[in-house]
C-alpha cells in the first residue's frame, strides 16, 4: 500500500474506533444484557436465556409500553405538526427580505440555543398554576387559573408549549431557506397569468417545497420520539404517568428501578422501532417526493 | 422589493401593513419568556408572588444572581461545564477534521466500508444505548468524572459527514499544489482544507459548543456529586434545594441561575448568527 494511504487511513482510524466503543459495542452490549438478569445494585448477574422478553410479551400492558409508546406517538404527532404547520406559516408570515425581518427571524430562531433546563424550569414557572404570569392574565380578562402542567388534560399541551417554543423557529429556518431557492421568475410568470397569492401558493411554492416537508417530517419524527429533557423538568412524566415517553420509562426501569436487564429489551424494541421507520421513509420518499426544480 | 410594490393596489398596500403588524406580534411573543425570565431574575422578596401584573422589575439589584451563587457552588459548575466542553469540542472536533479529510480525499481500500460504519452509527441515538454507555462507564471507573461525562459526545458522524462533503468541494489543484510545495497529510488539512473551509468549520465548532454547554440528559445521568456536576443539572438542583412554598418564593433566585446558564449559548448565537443560519440551510438542501 502506498505511503499515503496508510496516512488517509490513519486519519480516519480515531474516529472509527471511537465510533465502536460509543455506539456499536453498547449496542451489541445491549442485546446481551437482554439475557441477563442484571440489577444495577449488584456487582454479579447471570443468563436467563429469553426471560426478559418474555416478561417483556406478557406484561407489555401492565409495564407500561404500550401506554407510553402512545404518549410518546401523541407528543411526536404534536411536535411534527408545530414544527410543519406552525413553521410554515411563520415562514410566510417571516418571509420578507429587510434588516426588521431579518432580526424579528433571529429573535424566532433564538429559544433553540436556550438549554433545555434553563426553558424547562423558565415555563413551569410560566405555567404554575398560583403565580404563572399565564394564569395572571387569563384570570385578569376574567378566566379561571388552569393546572397546566399538573392536570392530566393540560400536561402534554404544556410539553409542546416549552418544546414548540424551542424549535419552532428551527422549521421556520428550513423553510425559508427552501423557499428563497425557488425562482421569482416562476411566481412573476403565474403573477402575469393572474393566479392569486393563495393559487401561487398552493400550486407553486407548496409543491416544490414538498422535500423540506418530508425532511422536517422525518426530521422531527424521529427527534420527537427521542424527547426527554423537557418532560423530565417540566412534568417528570406525570401526572399519573400521562406525560411518561418511552425514554423516561427505560430510563425509570435502568436508574429508579435498577433493572437494565428490562431497560435493556424496551431500549431495543425502541431502537428496532426507530431503524424501521427510518428505514421505510427512506425507501417511500424514494418514490413520492421529486427532488428536481 | 420596494419596486415590486409600485403601481400595486390597495390591498397589497393593507397586506403588506398587516404583515408587519403580525410579524412584530408573534415576535414578541416568542420573546416573552426570555424576557420575563429576566425580568423575575431582578424582583426581590416576595413581589415575585405577585398576581398584578409588572412587566418590570422592581429593583435593578443582583441580589438573586449573588444568592444563586452562594446558594449552589455555580463556579464549580461552571468550571466543570467550561472543562466538559472544552474536551469534547477539542476531540469531536481534531478526529471530525482528521475522519472527513480521511473518508473526502482517501483512497486507501475498505473507504466506503468505513464510511458506512460511520453513517450507521446516526441511527443509534443515545437516547438507545445510554444503559450500556453507563455500564461501560461504571466497569472503567468513570461514573461521576469527566471522562465519563465527555464519552458519549466524543464523536459525532454527521459532523463528519458535513465536513467531508466540504472537503470534497476543495478543489483538487489546490492540494497538487501544496504537494508540490512538500506539504504531508497533515500539513494539507492545516495549511489547505483547513482555512478553505473555515465557515464549515466555524459552524461545526459553534454547534458543537452550544449542545455541549446545554446538554442535559447524559450529565443528569452520570453525574452524582458537586465535584463534577454541569451547570444544566446544577441549575436543576439549585431549585430542588427549596422545597414546598419557599420553591416558589425563590423563583427569582432560579431565573437568576438560568439566565447564567443560558447566558454563553444565547451570546455566542448573537454574535455568529450567519454560521448558524447557513449551517443549517446547508443540511437542509443536502
Amino acid at each position: 500500500m502506498k505511503r499515503s494511504s496508510i496516512e488517509e487511513f490513519l486519519c480516519v482510524l480515531p474516529a472509527v474506533l471511537l465510533v465502536m466503543v460509543t455506539t456499536y459495542y453498547p449496542l451489541a452490549d445491549l442485546v446481551r444484557v437482554s439475557f441477563t438478569d442484571w440489577n444495577l445494585l449488584r456487582k454479579d448477574y447471570s443468563y436467563v436465556g429469553l426471560k426478559n422478553w418474555q416478561w417483556f410479551l406478557e406484561n407489555a400492558a401492565g409495564n407500561n409500553f404500550y401506554r407510553d409508546m402512545g404518549t410518546t406517538l401523541k407528543y411526536t404527532a404534536g411536535s411534527v405538526l408545530i414544527s410543519l404547520v406552525a413553521g410554515l406559516l411563520l415562514a410566510l408570515l417571516m418571509s420578507r427580505m429587510t434588516r426588521g425581518f431579518g432580526a424579528m427571524r433571529a429573535v424566532i430562531f433564538l429559544p433553540r440555543y436556550v438549554g433545555m433546563s434553563s426553558a424547562g424550569l423558565l415555563f413551569l414557572w410560566i405555567l404554575n398554576k398560583d403565580y404563572g404570569i399565564i394564569n395572571n392574565v387569563a384570570e385578569m380578562m376574567g378566566g379561571s387559573r388552569l393546572a397546566w402542567v399538573t392536570s392530566k388534560g393540560l400536561a402534554m399541551v404544556s410539553v409542546l408549549m416549552l418544546t414548540g417554543w424551542h424549535s419552532v423557529g428551527y422549521a421556520m429556518m428550513i423553510y425559508l431557506s427552501a423557499m428563497t431557492g425557488i425562482p421569482s421568475s416562476y411566481h412573476e410568470a403565474a403573477a402575469l397569468d393572474g393566479a392569486s397569492r393563495t393559487q401561487r401558493f398552493f400550486r407553486i411554492t407548496l409543491p416544490l417545497l414538498s422535500p423540506t416537508v418530508l425532511f422536517l417530517l422525518v426530521t422531527t419524527f424521529i427527534s420527537s420520539m427521542k424527547v426527554f429533557n423537557a418532560i423530565d423538568i417540566l412534568t417528570g412524566g406525570g401526572p399519573y404517568g400521562s406525560t411518561e415517553v418511552i425514554v423516561y420509562l427505560i430510563y425509570q426501569l435502568g436508574f429508579v428501578d435498577y433493572r437494565v436487564d428490562r431497560a435493556a429489551v424496551v431500549s431495543l424494541v425502541f431502537f428496532l422501532f426507530l431503524l424501521l421507520v427510518t428505514v421505510l421513509t427512506m425507501r417511500w420518499s424514494e418514490h413520492k417526493v421529486h427532488y428536481d426544480m | 422589493m420596494k419596486t415590486k410594490f409600485r403601481g400595486y393596489s390597495k390591498k397589497d398596500k393593507a397586506i403588506h401593513v398587516l404583515q408587519t403588524v403580525l410579524a412584530v406580534v408573534v415576535t414578541l411573543i416568542m420573546m416573552f419568556p426570555l424576557y420575563w425570565m429576566i425580568v423575575t431574575s431582578l424582583k426581590t422578596g416576595n413581589v415575585v408572588l405577585n398576581r398584578e401584573i409588572s412587566l418590570l422589575p422592581d429593583s435593578l439589584s443582583p441580589a438573586n444572581y449573588v444568592e444563586a451563587w452562594n446558594r449552589v457552588p455555580l463556579g464549580r459548575y461552571i468550571f466543570n461545564t467550561v472543562i466538559v466542553t472544552f474536551l469534547v469540542m477539542t476531540i469531536k472536533i481534531s478526529g471530525g477534521v482528521l475522519a472527513a479529510y480521511g473518508f473526502a480525499r482517501g483512497s486507501f481500500p475498505g473507504r466506503n466500508v468505513l464510511f458506512y460504519v460511520i453513517l450507521g452509527a446516526m441511527m443509534v441515538p443515545h437516547q438507545v444505548t445510554f444503559i450500556p454507555l453507563y455500564i461501560l462507564c461504571s466497569r472503567l471507573g468513570w461514573v461521576n468524572t469527566y471522562m465519563g461525562l465527555i464519552l458519549p459526545s466524543v464523536v459525532a458522524p454527521h459532523f463528519i459527514f458535513m465536513l467531508r462533503q466540504a472537503f470534497m468541494s476543495v478543489d483538487q489543484s489546490y492540494l497538487d499544489a501544496g504537494k508540490i510545495d512538500g506539504l504531508g497529510t497533515l500539513g494539507a488539512i492545516w495549511y489547505v482544507m483547513i482555512p478553505m473551509c473555515k465557515a464549515s468549520l466555524i459552524t461545526v465548532s459553534l454547534t458543537t459548543f452550544i449542545t455541549e454547554w446545554n446538554s442535559y440528559f447524559w450529565p443528569k445521568i452520570i453525574t452524582q456529586t458537586d465535584a463534577v456536576r454541569v451547570l444544566t443539572v446544577g441549575l436543576v438542583h439549585l431549585r430542588e434545594s427549596w422545597t414546598g412554598e419557599e420553591l416558589w418564593l425563590h423563583t427569582n433566585v432560579t431565573m437568576a441561575g438560568a439566565v447564567i446558564t443560558m447566558i454563553p449559548a444565547v451570546i455566542l448565537f448573537i454574535i455568529f448568527q450567519k454560521y448558524m443560519l447557513t449551517g443549517y440551510s446547508k443540511t437542509a438542501m443536502k
